[in-house]
Order: structure tokens, then C-alpha cells, then sequence
């Protein structure tokens, strides 16, 4: 049980959650939660592949904590974004915001 | 090629005179726009070192046996060799001293008669760049250079024709005057590259030379003669295209005195002068140009028997004595032509400069306004017209008459006495003209009218009073106009020593200047009678007491119609522009615009267009089917790699 394959199998219906909640929800809170996901199967790639293939080198931890500053950014760029949106469309649809139509 | 040394004064004496000129105008048109005095003062500065190289040049090489030729590479293409640099025999450093010399007294002229014109400056700057252009005409070794400075001095002639561009008449004929020694310049190059291509070098004396002991084919040099003729042609006025140069007349007169009169319409004689013994090599092209030059001899004059307009007669004539001199230079009178040249230059600039003086007190061109407001009041202007109206009809002891007597030579000694006849004709007609002028001023119908009140007092006073009035000014002009008189006074005496500087000197010694003699006597006595005989005519109709000043050519209205109109020559032109240029040429071009260019581009655009709509469709403007996209495309690139 405790082996590779299963921290990658979780990784990767972590992701793909991930993804089919990015495509998917129309909520643009949502988006962000999702992308989050993915952003955490891919950490935990990470952290499987340090601590099985190359205990001693802590690049994957270090990846990983980059991962996690990258999605704080991420988070607070989002946000704002988002915030700006509901300003301006009051609503937080992405369905709503489509005047870049052709 | 005789290269000289660098240490000899001559390289820096020619590079300084002819140089000049150019910075002046340089200097002009960037610094000193707003300061005329400056810029007469540079304009003028720059001619006086030119007039003095000229001096000092033909003081030093007038015993020169073989021409100074110098000359550095300047374009270099496989087996084409252009070069720059100056040729200076006899025949260019006659033609640098007059360019220089009636330059020089022209500009002094100009302080007096443009004083006081908003376009001060240009004028000068237009007036050094001409007389850069010219003289590096005159000293170009090879006819690429000639080319080169022909057409710089064309522009010269365009920019001082339309000086006064505010006025329409004087900007088309700029315009006229452009495009028509445009039309002789096509020939001209054409010819030129027929040579380059034939012969492949554009050195004047190795195309003269080779000319002259037949190594060149005489299909070459009849075909390129011809094209190169067209050159002549165009710049001198010549029988097809001559109407430009009566139109040239719309720019100030000092303008017209040198260069559509003295200089630079000679320019076409020059050329033909320049190769001589090329033409001469061809006796077909000589025949055409003699048809050429007589047919122009005796429209022109025609022409000037009905107009006017002061300066329109002068420059009727003027055409008149170019074809005169073509006449001259096609009959084989290598001498004859150039000498007449020469003379020409001094009487036509001091025609020029006098009828300036009448144009500039009486405000008018119409010479019978002139002489009824009192022309001949200005005691010193109508003698010195008179004495080149006098040099113009050929009579002793003015220049006109030695080198009339010369062309006359010539022509008689050509195997067809018909050129003699119209040279005679054309001298008849010319002394006609001439003092047809001089009549209506110096003896207007119903004497002169005199003007009330002050004007009367002023007139009583004659001319004492005007130079009283403008003084310096009138003064300005007058010397030159002096000085001009002076000269063709006296240059008609030198002949023998010039024609042994010209001919003696070693450039061409050709056959037929000697070919009267016996029938010298007989010749001079017609030609002077010819003239007397024009003279008398203009007197019995223009001069004499109660004479009613019309002409018997107003008794033929039709015939008056013609000459006045230039022989319809002005609508024929007109006419087949219309039909051919605009009706057939540009409307296939306005097609060829209107479909092919404006279509390709409404095309292009439209397929833009199209292309934008259709592919504007993928902006569905809904981020997560973007987002799809891209995840399914990152998904096929993960497939193609792991596969």
C-alpha cells in the first residue's frame, strides 16, 4: 500500500478533478478552487517522486514549497481579478463575461 | 589622357571658378535666406572669382597647342569607365569666359532690377546654381557629364522661369519650358547609350577622334547624331519644340537676358559644337540638322514680325539665331557658328538688358505703351538697344555683321544655294523685326502722350530726372547695359585673332570656312543690302512721319493669325496631347490604376475582411472552451512525444 504508484494515482485523479472542475464550473471562485487542485496532484507528484526515487536531494520539497508560494499569488491575483469583474459585471459568471466575442 | 600635374595652377583655378558658384548657393539657401544684401554679396562674390578664373585661364592656355584634359574615375562597371574632370580648349574656355562675363554683369544688373523682391535670396541662390551647372557644362570632358550638367542647368532655367511661381502663366511655363527640353533630352540620352553601347567610351575627344579617322560606323554615328540632336533640339529651341522658349520669357528679364537668350539655350549649339567633327562624320545627320536650323530660322522670325511684346520679339529672335547658328555649324562652318555664338550672346544679353530697363520704368511689355509713355527718353538704354538691334541685323561695324558675314560664307559655299537664299531671307526679316521694335519706341504713333500734373513735370525733366529719382539703382543696370554695347562694339574686330585661337589652335580645321572668297564681295554686299533693305521697310511702315505703324502683314489677316499664333504650332501640340497622351496613353494607365491597382488592393482588403469574420467565429469570448483547447492541445503534443 504504501508504495509509488499509489500517491501517483492520487495525484492523479487529484488533477484531473482539478481540471474537470476548471472546465466545468461556471463559478469563477470555483475555477480558482480547481486550479488549486490540480496545483496540489502536481505537489504531491512531486513529494512521491522525492521521497521514493531521491531521498537524499530535497528538490521536490523545494518545488513543492515554490508550488505553494506560486499559488498564494495566484490566489491573491485571482481574487483581485475577480473582485474587479464583480465590480463592474456584478456577478462572478463566467458565462457573463463574454464581450471579447467575435 | 594627358593628366596634368597637381602642383600647376590650372586644376585649383578650375575647381575654384567653377566650384564657387555652388557654394554660393548652398551658402544662400541654408544661411543668409532673409538677408539679401548678403546673399547678392555671396552670389556675386562667387562669379567674380569665376569671371577671374576665367581670365586668368584663357590668358594662360590661349597658346596652348593640344586641349588640357583632366580627369579621375568616378563610376567604374566592368568595362565602363565614367570619368569626372575638365576639358579646356579653345572651344570651352571661349564659352567659360562668356558664361562667366554675362553671368557676372547680369547679377550686377539683377542688384538694381530686383531690388526690393521678396524672393531676393532664392533669386540669387537659383542664379549661382545656374551658373555652377553651366560652366561645369562647359568644361565636362565626357558627354555623360555634359548630360549630367545639361539637365542640372534645365532645372536652373525651370526654377528662374517660374521664379514668380504665385502667378499661374509663369509657373506653366516653367512647367512648358521643362517638359518640352525633356522631350529633345530623351533623344539626347538615348543617343548617348546607342554610344556607350556602339562604342563604349563617352570621352569627347575620343568619340571626336574616332569620328574623325572612321574607326566608328557611319550607321553609329548617323543614328546617335540624329537622337543626340534631339537634345539640341529641345535646349535651343529648334524647329518641332520651339515654343517653349517665347513662353520662358514669364521670368524676370535678367533672367531671359542669360539664360533664355545668351547662355543657356546656346548650350544646344555648344553641344553641337562640342562634337563637331562627330556630326561632322555624318553627312546625313548634317542635313537634317541644316533643315532643322533653317525651318527654325524662318518661323521664328516670322513670328517676331507680329508680336508686341517687347521680350517675345527678343525671344523670337533668339530662336531665330539659334537655328541660325545650327544653320551655320550643319553647313560645316565649324568657326562660323561658335563666332556667331559668341556675338550673339553680348548683343542678345544687352537686347535683353535694355528692354529689362523699359520693363522696369514703365511697368509694362507692350512696346507701343512704351513708346507712347515715352521709351526714348531714356537716352542711354534706347542707343545702346539700337546698337544691338543694329548688331542683330548684321551691319558694320557691330559684331553681329562679322559673324553674319560669316554664317553667310559658310552657307554659300554649300553645294545647295537654298540655305543661302534663307539665310538671306532670314537676315531680311531679322533687320525687319529688329527695327520694327526700335521704330515703335523711338517714334510712336501720335507722338507721346503726355501725362498730367506731376508725371508731366517729371517727363519734361527726361531721363536726367528718373536717374535723379533712382539713382543708384538705374545706374546699376545701366553699366552693364554699357559695358554690353561696349563689347559688341568692338568684339566684331577680333575675328581673325579668334578664329586662329579657335581653329588655329588645333581643335578642327574643317573644310569650307574658306570655300568663298571670290563671291566674298558679292556676298557681303547682299547680305548688307538684305539688311538695309529690312530696315528701310521697318522705316517706310513703322518709322516716318505719319506712318501708320501697322505692317503690311495686318493686311492678311490669316497670314497674321498664323505667325501670331506660332503656326498653330501651340494647339498642334495641344491637340495631339490631348488625342494621344490623355485620350490614348493615360487612359489606358487610368485603367490599368483604376483596375489593377485599386483592385488588387480593395481585393486584398476584402479578403482581410472576409478572413476575419470567418475566423472570428473561434472567439466565442467563453474562457473555459479556450481553456479546452489548449488542454487538448497540450494533451496531442504529450501523445506525439510519447509515442
Amino acid at each position: 500500500m504504501n508504495e509509488l504508484s499509489t500517491y501517483l494515482i492520487v495525484a492523479a485523479i487529484l488533477f484531473s478533478m482539478g481540471l474537470l472542475g476548471l472546465l466545468q464550473r461556471r463559478n469563477l471562485i470555483g475555477m480558482l478552487i480547481s486550479i488549486e487542485l490540480m496545483l496540489n496532484g502536481a505537489s504531491l507528484n512531486f513529494m512521491a517522486f522525492n521521497r521514493f526515487l531521491a531521498p537524499e536531494p530535497a528538490v521536490g520539497q523545494i518545488v513543492t514549497l515554490f508550488i505553494m508560494g506560486l499559488a498564494a499569488a495566484e490566489a491573491a491575483i485571482g481574487l483581485s481579478i475577480i473582485l474587479a469583474l464583480f465590480r463592474r459585471m456584478h456577478s462572478i459568471n463566467v458565462e457573463r463575461a463574454q464581450q471579447l466575442r467575435g | 589622357m594627358a593628366s596634368i600635374f597637381l602642383q600647376d595652377p590650372i586644376l585649383p583655378a578650375v575647381a575654384l571658378g567653377t566650384g564657387l558658384p555652388f557654394l554660393a548657393m548652398a551658402l544662400i539657401l541654408i544661411f543668409t535666406r532673409h538677408n539679401p544684401r548678403l546673399s547678392s554679396r555671396i552670389s556675386i562674390g562667387a562669379i567674380s572669382v569665376a569671371v577671374v578664373s576665367a581670365v586668368y585661364l584663357l590668358v594662360k592656355l590661349h597658346a596652348a597647342t593640344a586641349p588640357i584634359q583632366y580627369q579621375t574615375a568616378w563610376l567604374l562597371s566592368d568595362t565602363l569607365t565614367v570619368p569626372f574632370g575638365y576639358l579646356l580648349d579653345p572651344l570651352s574656355l571661349t564659352m567659360l569666359m562668356i558664361v562667366a562675363c554675362i553671368s557676372f554683369l547680369v547679377q550686377i544688373y539683377s542688384l538694381g532690377y530686383m531690388a526690393g523682391d521678396p524672393g531676393f535670396s532664392r533669386y540669387y541662390a537659383f542664379q549661382s546654381l545656374f551658373a555652377w551647372a553651366m560652366m561645369n557644362m562647359v568644361i565636362a570632358p565626357s558627354m555623360l557629364q555634359l548630360f549630367i550638367f545639361w539637365e542640372l542647368v534645365g532645372l536652373a532655367s525651370y526654377l528662374l522661369i517660374g521664379f514668380y511661381y504665385e502667378k499661374w502663366s509663369a509657373s506653366q511655363a516653367g512647367k512648358k519650358a521643362f517638359v518640352m527640353t525633356r522631350v529633345g533630352d530623351v533623344g539626347f540620352f538615348l543617343g548617348i547609350i546607342l554610344l556607350t553601347l556602339g562604342f563604349g567610351n563617352l570621352g569627347i575627344i575620343d568619340i571626336n577622334e574616332a569620328a574623325r579617322s572612321g574607326s566608328m560606323s557611319s550607321l553609329l554615328i548617323t543614328v546617335s547624331g540624329l537622337l543626340i540632336f534631339c537634345g539640341v533640339i529641345g535646349k535651343s529651341a529648334q524647329f518641332p519644340l520651339l515654343t517653349w522658349l517665347p513662353d520662358a520669357m514669364e521670368g524676370p528679364t535678367p533672367v531671359s537676358a542669360l539664360l533664355h537668350s545668351a547662355t543657356m539655350v546656346a548650350a544646344g549649339v555648344y553641344m553641337f559644337s562640342r562634337i563637331f567633327p562627330f556630326f561632322a562624320a555624318s553627312p546625313d545627320a548634317m542635313a537634317f540638322a541644316l533643315f532643322i536650323g533653317t525651318v527654325t530660322m524662318l518661323l521664328a522670325s516670322t513670328m517676331a514680325m507680329v508680336t508686341y511684346d517687347l521680350k517675345q520679339v527678343w525671344a523670337y529672335s533668339t530662336v531665330s539665331q539659334l537655328g541660325f547658328m545650327v544653320m551655320a555649324l550643319a553647313a560645316g562652318g565649324y568657326f562660323a557658328g561658335v563666332f556667331h555664338l559668341t556675338t550673339h550672346a553680348g548683343f542678345k544679353a544687352l537686347l535683353f538688358l535694355c528692354s529689362g530697363i523699359f520693363i522696369h520704368h514703365y511697368h509694362t511689355n507692350d512696346m507701343r505703351v512704351i513708346g507712347k509713355s515715352g521709351g526714348r527718353r531714356l537716352v542711354i538704354p534706347i542707343a545702346c538697344m539700337t546698337v544691338g538691334a543694329l548688331a542683330l541685323s548684321g551691319l558694320f561695324p557691330f559684331s553681329g555683321f562679322f559673324s553674319k558675314e560669316a554664317i553667310l560664307g559658310v552657307l554659300a559655299g554649300h553645294p545647295n544655294k537654298i540655305w543661302l537664299a534663307a539665310g538671306l531671307l532670314g537676315a531680311l526679316m531679322t533687320a525687319y523685326y529688329s527695327f520694327r521694335l526700335i521704330f515703335f519706341i523711338l517714334f510712336p504713333a501720335g507722338g507721346i502722350e503726355e501725362k498730367a500734373g506731376h508725371a508731366h513735370h517729371e517727363d519734361i525733366h527726361g531721363h536726367e530726372a528718373h536717374e535723379g529719382d533712382h539713382g543708384f539703382t538705374f545706374w546699376l543696370m545701366v553699366i552693364p547695359v554699357m559695358i554690353l554695347a561696349g563689347i559688341t562694339l568692338v568684339l566684331g574686330f577680333f575675328q581673325s585673332s579668334f578664329e586662329h585661337f579657335l581653329v588655329g589652335a588645333g581643335v578642327d580645321a574643317h573644310a569650307g570656312e574658306g570655300g568663298h572668297g571670290a563671291g566674298h564681295y558679292v556676298l557681303l554686299v547682299a547680305a548688307v543690302s538684305m539688311a538695309l533693305l529690312g530696315i528701310l521697310g521697318a522705316w517706310i511702315e513703322f518709322g516716318r512721319k505719319g506712318a501708320a505703324q501697322q505692317g503690311f502683314l495686318s493686311k492678311f489677316p490669316r497670314v497674321w493669325e498664323l505667325f501670331a499664333r506660332r503656326w498653330f504650332m501651340d494647339d498642334f501640340f495641344r491637340r495631339s496631347l490631348d488625342r494621344f497622351v490623355y485620350g490614348g496613353l493615360t487612359s489606358i494607365f487610368t485603367r490599368n490604376d483604376r483596375r489593377v491597382i485599386d483592385g488588387g488592393i480593395d481585393g486584398l482588403c476584402f479578403f482581410t475582411i472576409a478572413g476575419g469574420r470567418l475566423f472570428s467565429f473561434l472567439q466565442s469570448g467563453m474562457l473555459q472552451y479556450n481553456l479546452l483547447v489548449m488542454i487538448g492541445a497540450v494533451g496531442v503534443i504529450i501523445l506525439y512525444f510519447l509515442i
